[in-house]
């Protein structure tokens, strides 16, 4: 049987039970911090450290600092913000979507998904409240009570916009915790010092494993699960209607909602693949996380990206279709413009190269698989761009065209979100199971169960 | 001036020696005593004058509190108010105004040789804002931008706050010493004595020019202007035989041919002329449009035929670029073509034969009603024969006169040969330069500086220590225009008063003051400096009606009878040496001769046509730029006799092909924080003999760039037809049809006004707009809009609230060119208020979209949204707040805005309050006119008008009313309530099939 075919085992060979949760608790208690973990470590908090600086200069200067000017007061901002947190979509989805879906195979991957969720959509919300021009205020946008009795504004998408990250983060947030628990609590059983007993006991929440928690453990997860995969709509939607709502040629569409969507669901699963092919080699996964898995990330990289070009091919239909002037300069604009380039990086990403998933073999090959899940962040980053700066920097009246100019600190502010999102990751990776030790438990037993 | 801080810095180290020797309750004694101690009180009152002479009448408290204020704040002039002598608010100040409430006085201002009467306006005794007068015949009412830019003039940080001498502070006094030694050491006849000043448009400096000579037979007195008049001054000459000036009368005039002469903008009296102008257009389309067609005016038509693009060739409805070597010929093809048969001969203009006739026919059609006009650039031959052009064509008297001019008018460029010969001759013992500088703004030939450093004894009075001042071995500081008392002739020759409206903020004494030292005492008080001028004059009462009314009644002088003589027949030569490039040097069109390069408004504000700001650039033609393969900003290194410059080009449509123009003004090397080391000094390649061209240039281009900074990067209207236009024959055949209210599926969100009745709005008129930015320099001086720098606007960070929009149609080489202002259009479904996520932009019942800076966040949806990109972000902290100078001059009606918000036109709502207060207190309603906002007040044409849309009587409801009426992007159904009438041009059907 091939090992990409969709009824290869999910695992390989026969590690059983037992042997599984001690290889993967192991990899947090015991397994000493190898080479390449500290090597990662350094470059990740040499970048969180320029992140920290640029945020410092930021807010004694002014947001100034970056590029944006007139009439172009968006751009790396919010391009990295909308990158983010459509990255953030892919854990989401193979947790909640996969697991309401009744699709195991999953279960290797949905961990680190959700970290990955966890970690990207708090690194992109930092950018909307990095990008206002007084940033200690974002909390205005919040409907407190307050002395003026001032509420904000309720028909700016901008409003719910954070009304949507909020919730999106705290139920990511919860549904991560909830997942861990049960592991938490084996590395509490397991761990031999008082410190780390301490640490993963106060963690697991007083679970003993008795019937009643995984019951309630699993109705729970059920239930944040079913709450999350209408979150993920929503939020990618309202990060759309940021655009949509504005009357600019370019953005006012109503294409956006599921365009983005898909564009996340490309992004994140690009993020799943990159972040699975070095994990599996450097913790010696490969039996845990198999050709299957990657195999299956690459089909839905694929069909994401389809959905993606269509959503390029509809909006440039569109403004033809539609003849409005604004509209047709716009597309015109985006192909041929100063800024065209970013738009062929697009498509060359997230178009051509992608059309190399449809091969058996280029799915089997990790080599080729995380070329193009990178390649396509990159795409999917100048895609956000393209969409932002081509809009703005032509709009209705040719007085006011402009251009941008990007400056030290937008390249900082981006190099530096990097740096905080592997910071983060590297640390989930030696401080928690990366993989769902009692899930992939579950899958053990079911095959013992099976034959 | 680092000696004079040095010599603070003595003195506070000699205080703290002497303060910190004492110990315990000795300490507070010792100041007391220190001030009494002779040593220290010389000390102090050659470093501190100010504080030294109140030191003994003071007690210890008093005196810390002076000493710390003059060091902390280097004389900051913020707690002085009015002077002490009585000055008169302008006449129709209304009686018993609260002191919360701002006053107006009117005074005269001269601002790049135009003179113009102003309103300035004042809170608490400092000046904030000038207006216009009404009634000064230069004004009308209206502004230029140098004249809104004079308030920041006064408050500049950068001026000169005491004498210096010899590189170290002085004062008054020790100068006073200076003058009486040299009165005795020139007594009697004043051999060797120089005075080196302006173009004399003052009566009492004419008056005191006089005494001086009287007293100083010997004695030469120079008058240098870097933008002189020597051409018109010596056409006269020639056709006249007097020194003539001329009058003119745009009102009266249909047909213009100007040679080179920018009437609307650059010219003397060119706020007057753009109203006459505009006006007589307006009554043209009033005529047609109203019952009586027959009562029109005929329709008027300029031609405008020059080397570099001006306002006036902007405007024009024909307009032809020429190369300046060719345009006598095309004056003497013209000349030939109506009739004057001497005229005719010599190399041709190049110019198409038919246009020459066509202009020719309509000229004759238009006797008595036409008008030609030479540039100052032309040479004095073409002023003689358009003098005699516009006998032949009966316009004397009609559309121009002339008179005979009070004060004595000299050449200005050989006024200053004639002082550099003297210089060079070792003939000036004593140089006294009465503001201006010549060490900068003469042509680099005479090599002035190098000549000033050999005169014995110089003296130079200034506002700035520039580099004639830093030259000089005395610099004096002047007072700034508002704080002195003078007189000025305007250019139609009649008189006005200027009165202070603050007392002195520094140290500093006008130049009748200081002649007065040279000459007498020097102790008479300045007001009676002027007055000895009126007296005979103006009485008592005369005196105090002049000083309110801001003009002095019947001072203009008559017209004269003269006819032109047809003698002169000179030869106007093409000739043409070695490359057949010529170059023009022109005044920048903001920063002047570099007199205002350390204004900071000025230097931001885009010059008109290029848009550029904080540079000059080297003006060439689209199609020369194609031959040297030159783009915006690459720098070309320009040869010309012997002397050589480099400067960034910039690709100008419209110039002639072979012609680069010069700006001036840039390139000062000692200016202040603003104006300094800011493009190129023009000046290097400028001929005293030909100031204004020189031919024969040779280009390299250099591999260097520079980023030049224009607030317009694209200039064609792309098909969006933001500025509607038509021909005139095509509007009065087919006025356009006003658009239907367009339906919309929801109900209208807005009410169409308040519970007053009043709604807000605002209509500009494009066929009046003449794209001067008097708009946009009154509005930055009204809402204390800061300056961001060169660096900033090349991010496209500039913060003007209303912008003019340049755009060009047909043809790089002759391009038709359109202005548009663009304020915020306070639309009523305004699309930046349903985007604000806090609600910091809001809706007023009045139709004023508002913009709450205490709430505003700063996430810029808003600016992404607005259609007409109005709006303002403060990237970074712009407003200066550590300058006390800069707080005086703001508006205290207007909050000043901190990074992180944004901002945009509002109306000028502060003058909406304080009508609205008014209205209120006496119980009435807010009157039609009572609100101008501030463009709308600077505005020279009146294009713009606002009031109350809701009343249809009121004059913006009238303006809306017209057929020319549209709204901007009217499509995006945002209703703007700012709207614009669309532009006419009345081309020529002779030549129908040109552009």
């Amino acid at each position: 049987m091939n090992a990409t075919s969709p009824r290869a085992p999910v695992i390989h060979g026969d590690p059983g039970i037992g042997g599984l949760t001690a290889r993967l608790s192991d990899l947090v208690l015991e397994r000493p911090p190898g080479r390449g973990w500290l090597i990662a470590m350094v470059v990740a908090l040499a970048l969180a450290g320029l992140l920290a600086a640029s945020i410092a200069w930021l807010l004694y200067r002014g947001v100034g600092i970056w590029g944006i000017d007139m009439p172009v007061v968006w751009a790396f901002a919010i391009a990295n913000y909308v990158w983010w947190i459509a990255i953030g979509m892919g854990g989401t989805f193979i947790s909640a979507a996969l697991l309401l879906a009744r699709q195991p195979w999953r279960n290797a991957l949905n961990r680190y998904a959700e970290a990955m969720t966890v970690f990207a959509v708090a690194v992109s919300s930092l950018f909307p409240i990095l990008h206002l021009g007084r940033p200690w205020f974002f909390y205005w946008l919040a409907p407190y009570p307050n002395r003026m009795a001032l509420w904000p504004q309720w028909r700016s998408s901008l409003l719910w916009d954070f009304f949507a990250i909020l919730a999106y983060l705290i139920a990511s947030i919860l549904y991560f915790y909830i997942g861990l628990i049960p592991d938490l609590a084996t590395l509490r059983d397991r761990s031999r010092t008082r410190g780390k007993q301490v640490f993963f006991g106060l963690l697991a929440l007083g679970w003993s494993g008795e019937a009643r928690d995984w019951r309630r453990h699993e109705t729970l997860s059920l239930l944040l699960a079913g709450l999350a995969v209408p979150l993920v709509f929503s939020v990618h939607s309202m990060v759309a209607l940021d655009f949509s709502e504005a009357l600019l040629p370019g953005w006012h569409s109503t294409i956006f909602p599921p365009f983005f969507v898909a564009g996340a669901l490309f992004s994140g699963f690009a993020m799943v693949l990159v972040l699975a092919i070095p994990l599996r080699r450097l913790f010696g996964l490969t039996d845990l996380i198999t050709a299957r898995h990657l195999d299956n990330l690459g089909r839905m990289v694929l069909a994401a990206g389809l959905f993606v070009g269509y959503s390029y091919a509809v909006e440039i239909f569109t403004a033809f279709y539609g003849g409005d002037r604004y509209e047709i300069a716009l597309a015109m604009n985006r192909l041929t413009g100063h800024f065209a380039w970013t738009f062929w990086i697009a498509i060359a990403c997230n178009v051509v190269a992608i059309q190399a998933l449809w091969f058996r073999a280029v799915r089997a090959n990790p080599a080729a698989l995380f070329a193009i899940g990178l390649t396509v962040l990159v795409g999917m980053w100048f895609e956000r761009f393209m969409l932002i700066v081509t809009t703005l920097y032509r709009d209705f009246l040719p007085s006011s065209w402009g251009t941008f100019r990007p400056t030290f600190w937008d390249y900082a502010t981006l190099a530096g979100s990097i740096g905080l999102f592997a910071l983060l990751f590297l640390v989930f990776v030696r401080v928690l199971p990366v993989l769902p030790m009692f899930e992939m438990r579950k899958l053990v037993q079911h095959r013992e169960a099976r034959p | 001036m680092p000696s004079l801080s040095a010599d603070q810095a003595e003195i506070m180290a000699a205080l703290r020696t002497r303060v910190g020797n004492a110990r315990g309750p000795r300490y507070w004694r010792a100041l007391d005593e220190l001030i009494d101690e002779p040593a220290f009180r010389r000390h102090l009152h050659d470093a501190l004058p100010q504080v030294s002479q109140l030191a003994p009448a003071l007690d210890r408290r008093a005196f810390l509190k002076l000493l710390g204020a003059s060091l902390a704040l280097a004389g900051l002039g913020a707690c002085s108010g009015p002077p002490p002598e009585r000055i008169l608010p302008w006449i129709q100040q209304p009686e018993g105004v609260p002191d919360s409430l701002p006053q107006f006085y009117a005074t005269t201002l001269c601002a790049g040789g135009n003179v113009a009467g102003v309103l300035v306006e004042t809170h608490q005794g400092r000046p904030t804002k000038i207006e216009g007068n009404p009634a000064h015949p230069a004004s009308l009412g209206g502004t230029d931008p140098l004249l809104q830019a004079a308030v920041l003039e006064l408050w500049d940080p950068d001026r000169s706050q005491s004498p210096v001498h010899q590189g170290v502070a002085s004062t008054w006094d020790a100068f006073a010493t200076e003058a009486a030694a040299l009165q005795r050491r020139f007594e009697p006849d004043g051999r060797g004595l120089h005075v080196l000043s302006g173009t004399i448009r003052s009566p009492t400096l004419a008056r005191q020019r006089r005494e001086f000579l009287a007293r100083f037979p010997g004695a030469a007195w120079h008058q240098y202007e870097a933008v002189d008049e020597d051409n018109a001054l010596a056409g006269a000459m020639l056709a006249f035989g007097r020194p003539l000036q001329m009058r003119l009368r745009l009102d009266q005039a249909a047909v213009i041919v100007s040679l080179g002469a920018d009437f609307l903008y650059e010219m003397p009296g060119h706020l007057r002329h753009a109203r006459d102008y505009a006006d007589r257009r307006k009554r043209v389309l009033e005529g047609f449009t109203g019952r009586d067609p027959s009562s029109a005016p005929t329709p008027g038509r300029l031609y405008a035929i020059e080397a570099t693009p001006s306002l006036t060739s902007a405007n024009a409805d024909h307009s032809w670029p020429l190369a300046e070597s060719a345009l006598p010929a095309f004056a003497r093809e013209l000349a030939a073509a109506l009739g004057i048969a001497d005229a005719a001969g010599g190399p041709a203009s190049g110019m198409p034969e038919r246009r020459v006739q066509a202009i020719a026919a309509d000229l004759r059609a238009n006797r008595g009603q036409s008008l030609l006009l030479a540039g100052p650039s032309l040479p004095a031959e073409v002023h003689a024969l358009v003098h005699r052009l516009n006998a032949a064509l009966g316009n004397v008297g009609r559309t121009l006169d002339y008179f005979e001019p009070a004060e004595p008018r000299e050449a200005s460029a050989a006024s200053l040969q004639a002082l550099t010969a003297a210089m060079s001759g070792g003939m000036v013992e004593a140089l006294v330069i009465l503001d201006g500088n010549p060490a900068y703004a003469t042509p680099g030939e005479l090599g002035f500086p190098e000549l000033l450093a050999k005169v014995p004894l110089s003296v130079h009075l200034g506002l700035h220590r520039d580099e004639t001042g830093v030259a000089c071995h005395w610099h004096l500081p002047a007072t700034h225009a508002l704080e002195s008392w003078s007189d000025l002739r305007a250019f139609d020759g009649s008189a006005s008063l200027v009165q202070p409206v603050i007392s002195p903020l520094y140290d500093g004494r006008s130049m009748h003051q200081l002649l007065d030292l040279l000459t007498g005492s020097g102790g008479a008080p300045p007001i009676d400096l002027v007055r000895v001028t009126w007296d005979g004059v103006l009485d008592e009462a005369g005196w105090q009606q002049s000083l309110r009314q801001g003009v002095i009644g019947g001072s203009a002088p008559h017209a004269v009878g003269a006819t032109a003589s047809a003698a002169p027949s000179v030869e106007l030569s093409h000739e043409t040496q070695g490359s057949d490039i010529e170059l023009l040097f022109r005044p920048d069109p903001h920063i002047r001769d570099g007199h205002y390069a350390n204004n900071g408004w000025l230097q931001e504000l885009p010059k008109p046509l290029s848009h550029l700001t904080w540079s000059n650039a080297a003006l060439v033609s689209p199609r020369l730029a194609a031959e040297l393969a030159l783009g915006n900003g690459d720098v070309i290194r320009i040869a010309a006799n012997g002397r050589e410059l480099e400067a960034p080009v910039w690709i100008m449509p419209g110039q002639a092909e072979r012609s680069i123009t010069l700006p001036m003004g840039y390139g000062r090397l000692v200016a202040g924080h603003v104006g300094e080391k800011l493009g190129f000094d023009a000046n290097a390649l400028r001929h005293a003999a030909s100031p204004w061209r020189i031919e024969g240039a040779r280009l390299t281009k250099t591999d260097r760039h520079v980023a030049l900074a224009s607030t317009q990067q694209h200039h064609r209207m792309e098909g969006r037809d933001p500025v509607h236009r038509m021909t005139l024959a095509a509007f009065l055949a087919n006025p356009p049809a006003k658009t239907p209210e367009r339906r919309s599926l929801y109900p209208p969100r807005l009410q169409k006004s308040g519970a007053e009745g009043y709604a807000w709005g605002m209509s500009i008129d494009l066929d009046a707009c003449i794209g001067c930015n008097a708009c946009t320099a009154a509005c930055q001086a009204e809402n204390n809009i800061p300056v961001v720098g060169a660096e900033e606007v090349r991010r496209g960070r500039e913060m003007h609230w209303i912008r003019v929009d340049r755009y060009y149609e047909g043809r790089p080489e002759a391009p038709a060119t359109w202005h548009q202002p663009v304020p915020c259009m306070h639309c009523e479904h305004a699309p930046c208020e349903v985007v604000c996520p806090v609600g910091a932009t809001v809706h007023d019942s009045e139709g004023l979209n508002l913009q709450v800076y205490n709430r505003c966040v700063g996430t810029r949806f808003c600016s992404n949204n607005c259609p007409y990109k109005v709006r303002r972000f403060n990237f970074l902290q712009y407003a200066d707040l550590d300058t006390p100078q800069l707080e005086a001059q703001r508006n205290p009606d207007v909050s000043v805005r901190n990074r992180g918000v944004m901002e945009k036109c509002t109306y000028c709502i502060q003058r909406i309050r304080v009508a609205r207060i008014g209205a209120d207190r006496e119980g009435r309603r807010i009157e039609d006119g009572e609100i101008a906002t501030a463009c709308e007040a600077a505005c020279p044409t009146r294009a713009i008008t606002f009031g109350n849309v809701a009343d249809p009587d009121s004059a913006v409801s009238r303006e809306k009313a017209s057929p020319r009426s549209y709204a901007l992007l009217e499509e995006l159904n945002t209703r703007p309530r700012t709207t614009y009438l669309a532009a006419l041009r009345n081309p020529n059907p002779a030549l129908e099939d040109e552009s």
